[in-house]
């Protein structure tokens, strides 16, 4: 089935998801949270990529939340189901096997940044715009960026930006810690490329054991995260030995 | 005598300001005791929205050092203030602190309770009280290596030394970097802008960051889905929303 929000394109080991919701935003509807889904479902499966990047370009925007005009009139029903739908894209793409770097190239708002958040890398053009506009709106995130944030960037910088509901500068995003990496524009997608392509040359064994170790660190303590880490390093070790 | 260490200046747009410089005379327990009981009360009031705390040049909170207390009643006040900051921080409103001068001891434990610090260039921040054996005691430790990270916590701890608001600023310790004599001014206008938002949001908002930072990312985002659909029954989630779609300025009442 063809995708109608999304195109996807693969090159030197690198799978580009390129959001086109149709509109200048890239509104995260419920049919492009279900595209993305099935994009990753698929990607996960490609033995030509080892790593994916998730980007707006070359549009004016990463992605942003739902569409005001349908929330407006939602249930709380609607709102835990539509959580729940976002919740799992989410969920899908901390736990696919390989790295997702997400190319910020402008505005990421609401659940833009929370889909920006899930990422494993987040790398911004110079043209930046991004924040959270909950309390402008009335309501807080539903996909998972009152966790998330706090774990990026620490507690008072999230409590502000969900607070201030302001938009922030790449400048801002970067020592706040909230984006790792920022491009001028020209550059930008050029550096993108390169840094993806860089990391998909290496093992994809290796990369996703990295990738689930340091999820893991998050939750678990330090003890039983270090007997994970040893015993998956040593199962890393086994495997490349039998391949050589 | 409250007022003599606790000045409060309610503003026209619903701002309590709260003026602790504290003094060397006081004792941490008296000033404890003031904050709980200020705090507590204007949590109560629904005509106050946000909360602005600070000190003057001379420092914010600052107390005598508890340097001869028995065991048992080192306990006690541990205990106490660890309460006292519990309900700073479930105040229930934002709160945020501006600091000009030295923030340190108790008045960095009270400024870490707070939702976050912003401050001029001529603040400082730190843990002294090491060089008389005393370490955090009011959940200071624990807030700060959160904060932080662990590494810079028991730099600041270990060494007692105060570091600089630049400082500060890049480990992340303050949100926001003003110059000399502007903090108050500025951190004013911060908290009246964050009050024109949804009051009902930010509590929920803040609360659920509070409740998912020490569980599993996985619980922690199912209290999240459940709070997100909570907001759906509320006046200002339709407020907030019907405001973007006619591009006005919203009207909430937090309810």
């Amino acid at each position: 089935m063809p995708y109608k929000k999304l195109h996807i394109e693969v090159m030197n080991r690198v799978a580009y998801i390129l959001l086109d919701a149709g509109s200048r935003f890239n509104k995260l509807s419920i049919s492009t949270i279900r595209e993305l889904k099935r994009a990753f479902t698929h990607l996960e499966e490609d033995a030509a990529a080892n790593a994916i990047v998730l980007s707006g370009y070359p549009g004016e925007s990463f992605a942003v939340g739902a569409d005001i005009g349908q929330m407006v009139h939602f249930s709380p029903h609607d709102a835990f189901h539509f959580a729940d739908l976002g919740q799992s894209l989410f969920d899908q793409i901390e736990s696919c096997s390989k790295p997702v770097i997400a190319a910020l190239n402008g505005i990421t708002m609401g659940g833009g940044c929370d889909l920006a958040m899930s990422c494993d890398i987040r790398i911004a053009a110079e043209g930046l715009r991004i924040g959270h506009s909950g309390a402008k709106l009335g309501i807080i995130t539903g996909f998972c960026g009152t966790h998330k944030l706090p774990r990026i960037v620490g507690k008072n910088y999230a409590r502000e930006i969900f607070m201030t509901s302001d938009i922030y500068s790449a400048v801002a995003a970067l020592q706040m810690g909230l984006v790792d990496m920022v491009h001028n524009e020209k550059e930008f997608w050029q550096n993108v490329s390169a840094f993806a392509e860089r990391i998909a040359s290496h093992p994809l064994s290796s990369l996703s054991a990295a990738k689930r170790l340091i999820n893991a660190a998050e939750d678990t303590d330090l003890r039983t995260g270090c007997l994970l880490e040893r015993e998956t390093a040593t199962h890393i070790t086994a495997l490349s030995g039998l391949h050589s | 005598m409250p007022e003599r260490l606790c000045t409060i200046q309610p503003t026209v747009n619903g701002i309590a300001v709260l003026t602790i410089p504290g003094n060397k005379t006081v004792s941490a327990r008296e000033l404890l005791d003031v904050l709980h009981h200020q705090t507590s009360a204007l949590a109560g009031k629904s005509d106050i929205k946000g909360l602005l705390l600070t000190g003057s040049e001379d420092g914010f909170c600052n107390c005598q050092i508890e340097n001869s207390l028995s065991i048992h009643n080192a306990a006690t006040l541990s205990s106490f203030g660890q309460k006292v900051m519990f309900s700073v921080e479930k105040v229930g409103k934002p709160c945020i602190v501006a600091i000009d001068g030295e923030c340190s001891g108790l008045g960095l434990e009270v400024a870490l309770a707070c939702d976050f610090i912003v401050a001029s260039q001529t603040a400082s921040f730190g843990f002294p009280d090491i060089a008389v054996g005393l370490i955090p005691y009011c959940g200071g430790s624990q807030r700060l290596a959160r904060l932080v990270g662990k590494s810079k916590a028991k730099e600041l701890i270990y060494s007692g030394d105060l570091i600089d608001a630049e400082e500060a600023h890049r480990i992340g310790l303050i949100n926001r970097l003003y110059p000399h004599g502007q903090t108050l001014a500025q951190a004013e206008e911060l908290i009246t802008h964050i009050c024109t938002r949804s009051p009902n949001a930010i509590r929920i908002g803040g609360e659920v960051v509070n409740a998912g930072y020490d569980i599993d990312l996985q619980t922690a985002c199912m209290l999240e889905r459940d709070a997100f659909a909570l907001c759906f029954s509320s006046f200002d989630q339709r407020e907030g929303m019907q405001a973007f779609l006619e591009k006005r300025q919203p009207q909430f009442k937090g309810e």
